[in-house]
């Protein structure tokens, strides 16, 4: 049996007055790839950054690797998302005025050390051999989204979030991404959650869960 | 009280040298701060007897040399640091070896105690017989407290053995410059003014440079430059300060583990990343001497000693040309300070200072030496300096004539006072003063 790389019991989160998540249970073995689907507002984004380290449970457990993320200092879930977390957004939050290597680096800088030829060898990898040392402004939007993966795996994450990745790319743009994802997800067998509204984009996990103003409501396994 | 202060600053070094051994000899804590606490309560007493039987100049002398000896380690130190940093192979393994034992390291820890203890006693009260141990009680408590400060620091702030010699010699200079008498900044900026004054002498003579007006008059402006205080306090510094570079340097040098054969890339960086950070942590010491070895500099050319230094008197010669000051006049002569005059006769002025040494002796000299600019002298801690290279001279020798010493005037006591020929006053002055002066402001 796989270890569990996500694991949750009861886990809540509420901003004020609002239960943005009520008490879920989820386990997410090592390896496995999870769609995430549900309406706006429904608490997907919510759940990722739980995962992610990037917010607080407001109750419940969450371990993720084996880590007890409620137990971890502000010092420890940032050394938490630094070593075992990648993400991509929908957004790219690329850095405008770098190239597409140097936002490879940056990833590298702010995890240990740059190494340049590691940062050009992972933006060959994703097919931008030949867009090195362009600026995200000179790149299309599917480009900037495989600069951004390539930002995310540079550092070996062992939990890749992706929080809409294809949700502002065409059709075309969003097979090549989903593609790469998968051959990827083959070599460095990372646990993947994606966040997506898209049943075409969910279709390639091996599960997918259904989210309702907070509430899972459905699990069921998909199989790409 | 006043003591009190007057010592926190030596206690605070004590613990300052007891928190860098105990974090560089990790394995040997309890070793370590017995064997300095031993080494501090030795060293005060220690210094205390040598006090006692050798007063005066002898015993602060001793310690000096001491202090100065363990300076010359850190040369050597530094520059064994800086040669294993090329990698060069030294037979290290048996010093990394014999250094995590407890013999060595705690002969390391009671020679920096007493090091530390000596130089803190020198600024004990004389005959105080409670000081002393209220000193033991206080560097026992503050021996604790870095015991306990240091547990608080995390274990990856390691120190080097480069780096513990640094922060242990680097707290002795500042402990040291407290008192003028200890203080080895000035000496050595008096040593390497008087090397490179020998050696443009010697570089002279050896060229058969002729002591020609056409190259006194241009020449000498610029060889002057190397008769100044400038080039004294310069050397000083270098000398100070290099050790210490070298070691930030031997450090920064160091070989990162080889990481090639690790395939993914982020194990590797984190690796090369981890070993980078411990690099720089073990520079921490280094570089906090390098602001200590500042700071006593700073002491050093900016005592917190208050020199008696009196305005000098207004005085002149009888129409048979003597110079009479009473022995109980304005001023008591008798009082063991320095009391200054000035003497006119036509058109020059003179500064002396009458001054009665520890041995009950009369002594009259020039304000000034044969060597340095007439700056002249202030007095304090038992020592006359002189304010233009910062020599010491103990109040012993004040009276003997040569070196930086004052320039002795004869002079006659008698019942009244002391008599003092005028015209001898003005020759001296001229002959000697006058022309030192003429050469120290570029010219001959």
């Amino acid at each position: 049996m796989p270890v569990a790389t996500i694991e949750t019991c009861a886990l809540t989160r509420s901003y004020g007055d609002i239960c943005a998540l009520k008490p879920i249970d989820l386990l997410v073995p090592e390896g496995e790839w999870l769609s995430v689907m549900g309406h706006s507002g429904s608490g997907k984004s919510t759940l990722m950054n739980l995962v992610g380290g990037l917010d607080r449970p407001s109750g419940g457990s969450l371990k993720v690797g084996g880590q007890d993320l409620l137990a971890l200092s502000e010092d420890g879930l940032a050394r938490f998302r630094r070593e075992f977390v990648g993400i991509i957004f929908q957004q790219h939050h690329l850095v405008p005025y770098l190239t597409a290597v140097e936002n490879v680096m940056l990833a590298q800088y702010f995890h240990s050390v740059p190494d340049e030829a590691e940062a050009r060898s992972a933006l060959e990898r994703v097919g931008l051999g030949h867009r090195l040392k362009n600026r995200p402004g000179e790149l299309s939007g599917g480009e900037q989204q495989r600069v951004c993966i390539a930002r995310a795996i540079i550092n070996s994450p062992k939990l890749l979030l992706g929080d809409e990745p294809t949700g502002n790319l065409d059709h075309k743009s969003t097979l090549m991404i989903m593609d790469l994802l998968k051959e990827l997800r083959a070599e460095e067998r990372f646990t993947v959650i994606m966040v997506t509204h898209n049943q075409e984009v969910a279709a390639w996990g091996d599960r997918t869960i259904y989210l309702d103003d907070g509430i899972l409501v459905r699990d069921e396994l998909t199989g790409a | 009280m006043m003591v009190a202060w007057k010592l926190l600053s030596h206690l605070l070094c004590f613990a300052g040298i007891v928190l860098v051994l105990l974090r560089g000899f990790p394995g040997r804590r309890r070793t370590v701060a017995t064997c300095a606490s031993a080494g501090f309560a030795l060293g005060v007493a220690g210094a205390l007897t040598l006090l006692r039987l050798l007063p005066g100049e002898p015993a602060f002398g001793i310690i000096r040399d001491v202090v100065g000896g363990s300076f010359l380690l850190l040369w050597g130190v530094s520059v064994a640091a800086i040669y294993l940093s090329t990698g060069r192979g030294l037979p290290t393994g048996w010093l990394q070896r014999s250094l995590e034992r407890s013999l060595p390291a705690g002969c390391c820890a009671l020679v920096a105690g007493l090091m530390a203890g000596a130089v803190s006693a020198c600024k004990l009260p004389a005959g105080d017989p409670v000081a002393p141990a209220l000193l033991l009680l206080a560097a026992a408590a503050l021996a604790w407290a870095a015991w306990r400060l240091e547990k608080m620091v995390p274990e990856s702030f390691a120190v080097s053995p480069a780096g513990l010699a640094t922060g242990v010699v680097a707290l002795l200079l500042f402990s040291s410059s407290a008192l003028i008498r200890l203080d080895l900044f000035s000496p050595l900026t008096m040593k390497v003014m008087k090397f490179a004054h020998d050696f443009v002498h010697q570089f002279f003579e050896s060229m058969l440079i002729p002591d020609h007006l056409f190259i006194q008059t241009y020449l000498w402006g610029y060889i002057g430059l190397l008769f100044g205080k400038e080039i004294g306090f310069w050397g000083a510094l270098v000398i100070l300060f290099t050790p210490v570079v070298l070691v930030l340097l031997a450090i920064n040098l160091e070989r990162l583990p080889s990481v090639a054969h690790i395939r993914q890339g982020a194990q590797r960086r984190r690796l090369l990343a981890q070993a980078i950070g411990a690099r720089r942590r073990r520079q921490l010491v280094p570089a906090c001497s390098l602001l200590i070895i500042a700071a006593s500099v700073y002491r050093s050319l900016y005592p917190s000693v208050e020199y008696w230094d009196p305005k000098p008197v207004p005085i002149s010669a009888s129409a048979a040309g003597d110079v009479f000051i009473p022995l109980k006049g304005e001023v008591d002569l008798q009082d063991g300070r320095l009391h200054k005059y000035l003497f006119k006769q036509g058109g020059n002025e003179v500064r002396f200072f009458v001054l009665m040494t520890p041995a009950g002796k009369f002594t009259v000299d020039l304000d000034a030496c044969a060597i340095c600019k007439p700056d002249g002298y202030g007095q304090a801690e038992g020592t006359v300096i002189c304010y233009y290279c910062k020599t010491l001279i103990p109040l012993e020798t004040v009276g003997r004539p040569g070196g930086c010493n004052p320039v002795p005037i004869p002079f006659q006591v008698k019942k009244d006072g002391v008599h003092i020929d005028g015209l001898t006053l003005s020759n001296t002055w001229g002959s000697t003063v006058q022309a030192t002066s003429r050469v120290k402001e570029g010219g001959k």
